[in-house]
């Protein structure tokens, strides 16, 4: 039995295709978000890499701001549910889950069973998202990607000061105008992220294990820095930003057992 | 006595439409009192014969209250003042404004300085158990009186004041009894149509929509009770709207059985009382007895314990705090209460509420993950 779980991001589009609720047969991040090809092409990525056609799935189920777009899934579920269940798939003792996307930071909390029992979500502006980290690399002129690596090579921390990504841009382009070295000031990025999601964190409860997800995870600066905020030690998965559509995956692979079960 | 599929339609006409209300009952020779939020003494504007109407601002943007207010000022009251300075509130003849927090006070004298509306200012005592408190508001009540009496050139009797303090408890009473039977109607009474009753009693005289809340009461006896198998949540914090905000509960099949909203059941939930030596004295007594609400100082808090009765007598499993956006007193009380529901294992949701045109994807993702984990 083969399950589609597709996470329909703000800035990514994201398929797992799942066989018995076990084995992950394809997966696949296209960067392309909601309202685009994103989703569509996704779709006939995995369906590719695994050599099956549409007919061949039982059961779609999508997730991320897209989640109603994708004709189709057969069932949504919101995005929190989905990184829940993914993450805990991936790290089974994880208790509280980080998960920054390309608009939103969420923290989780889970029960020792793995339900999901509390989460908070940014709501005021996009201050700690994925969209802040790529209004700064614009103004820095390097790649998202890189900026993890780069801040490695940092010697002091510069601090940024604006929750607001654009008077924190502004900030960034003064610090810049003063020679500050672009190491240091990714660092300061990479802590002002933190400091705004470690909050989040804070206020659901960290308790250990605790695993970040979403594409933000894979910049091991944040990484670093969101531990030094919270005090504990963060698990990232190889899968962080395939969480949630392997969730929705798993949510589809529940979803066909209880309709095996009441037919 | 008209059915309740049409009282339901009129309710919400008129709460999709107070403009329409004014005009009707400028129309009809009536003089119209706007009374902003919250607990103004509108019993005070009945027996001088005005129509009080509530003024809870409107979805709006904003732009001239920007003269007045900064961006992170309550957005109940940046939108009132930007109807006032637009002139959308003209036929209201003064409007009840009292000070009931810091932006509240600003607003009283931006009021003053901007809208053509004559204002009516009063302050309601926090140290409410003192018997000198209820002579404080009573001489601020006799204020208003005055005020009223001066802008319409007549006399506001004892008598008249009797007559409508009856007329608001007995709506008050009407209010509380729909209130206790919704939750046997969920089938009818979904989240936007239970507040739709709520809002249409701030623009209809009482005394008429007494009439509508007894039609609506009846036509819900008369079905048998509704088994809901859906989820069941409060609702608490200032107001709960717009349509488009209610409607994600309805696609994400919550009910909402109960609410302690500052726009809905706070008002309602308080009579005015018996006792007292003369009529104003009760009308300032009702400022003592009201409780659970951040805007009325409470040494006892009784918002957490009132917010878990609600949970109770309703077997709602989830609390949706309705958070106004800014506002101190609701953000103030909100580690408190939360933390008791929590101890109680009744998970909340904490909500922004805005009264600026926004879409509501992120309250959508929240509220489904919301009835994922109910």
């Amino acid at each position: 039995m083969i399950t589609l779980g597709i996470d329909i991001g703000s800035t990514t589009s994201k398929a797992v295709l799942l066989e018995d609720g076990e084995k992950i047969l394809a997966k696949k991040i296209v960067p392309l978000g909601t309202g685009t090809t994103g989703a569509q092409t996704v779709f006939e990525n995995v369906l590719e890499m695994a050599g099956i056609t549409p007919e061949q799935i039982d059961y779609a189920l999508s997730t991320g701001y897209g989640r109603y777009s994708f004709e189709l899934a057969k069932r949504q579920i919101s995005e929190v549910s989905c990184h829940a269940k993914g993450i805990r798939f991936l790290v089974p003792t994880a208790r509280t889950i980080v998960d920054i996307g390309g608009q939103d930071a969420k923290a989780l909390s889970l029960a020792p069973n793995g339900a999901l029992m509390n989460f908070v979500m940014n709501d005021k502006c996009a201050a700690g998202t994925g969209r802040f980290l790529d209004v700064m690399a614009r103004v820095l002129d390097v790649k998202v990607e890189d900026m993890g690596d780069i801040s490695e090579l940092s010697t002091k921390e510069i601090t940024i000061n604006n929750t607001c990504t654009v008077f924190a841009e502004s900030e960034v382009i003064s610090r810049l105008s003063s020679n500050e070295k672009i190491a240091d000031i990714i660092a300061g990025i990479h802590a002002s992220v933190a400091k705004r999601v470690s909050g989040q964190a804070l206020r659901v409860g960290v308790v250990d294990d605790v695993v970040m997800s979403g594409g933000v995870a894979r910049n091991k600066g944040i990484v670093r820095a969101m531990e030094k905020e919270i005090g504990h030690k963060i698990t990232v998965p190889e899968d962080c930003q395939l969480a949630g559509a392997l969730g929705a995956a798993l949510f589809a692979w529940d979803e066909l057992l209880k309709e095996k079960n009441a037919g | 006595m008209a059915n309740l599929e049409a009282r339901l339609k009129e309710v919400k006409t008129i709460a999709k439409s107070p403009k329409a209300q004014l005009k009707k009952y400028l129309a009809a020779g009536k003089k119209v009192m706007g009374c902003f939020p919250m607990y103004v003494p509108e019993v005070i504007a009945h027996a001088a014969g005005m129509v009080p109407m509530g003024m809870w601002g409107a979805q709006t943007e904003q732009k001239l209250s920007k003269l007045y207010l900064p961006a992170f000022a309550c957005p109940l009251m940046q939108s009132n003042m930007e109807l006032g300075l637009r002139g959308t509130y003209e036929g209201v003849t003064a409007a009840m404004i009292p000070t009931m927090c810091d932006t509240f006070r600003c607003v009283s004298q931006n009021w003053k300085s901007g809208v053509k509306i004559p204002m009516i200012s009063f302050s309601f005592p926090q140290n409410r158990k003192l018997q000198a408190s209820v002579e404080f508001l009573e001489t601020e009540y006799e204020h208003v009186k005055s005020c009223i009496e001066e802008i319409l050139g007549t006399k506001i009797t004892d008598e008249a004041l009797e007559n409508s303090v009856k007329i608001y408890n007995e709506h008050a009473k009407l209010m509380m009894k729909f209130a206790e039977i919704v939750p046997d109607h969920l089938d009818v009474i979904t989240p936007t149509v239970r507040h739709e009753v709520m809002k249409s009693a701030m623009f209809v005289d009482k005394a008429e929509h007494i009439e509508i809340m007894k039609d609506i009461i009846a036509g819900l006896e008369a079905r048998p009770a509704f088994n809901w198998t859906g989820k069941r949540v409060v609702l608490t914090g200032i107001t709960a709207e717009p349509e488009s905000f209610l409607k994600i509960f309805e696609d994400n099949g919550l009910a909402v059985v109960a609410d302690d909203l500052g726009q809905e059941m706070r008002q309602y939930r308080t009579l005015i009382p018996d006792e007292g030596k003369t009529v104003m004295e009760r009308i300032a007594r009702q400022w003592n007895n009201r409780y659970a609400c951040p805007l009325a100082h409470d040494e006892e808090f009784s918002r957490g314990d009132h917010l878990l009765d609600l949970c109770n007598k309703t077997k709602a499993t989830g609390v949706v705090v309705c958070l106004m956006k800014f506002c101190d007193p609701e953000e103030y009380d909100f580690p408190l209460y939360n933390k008791q529901l929590r101890d109680a294992g009744i998970p909340s949701l904490s909500l922004d509420i805005d009264q600026q045109p926004t879409n509501y994807d992120q309250a959508r993702t929240r509220l489904q993950a919301f009835a994922e984990i109910l």
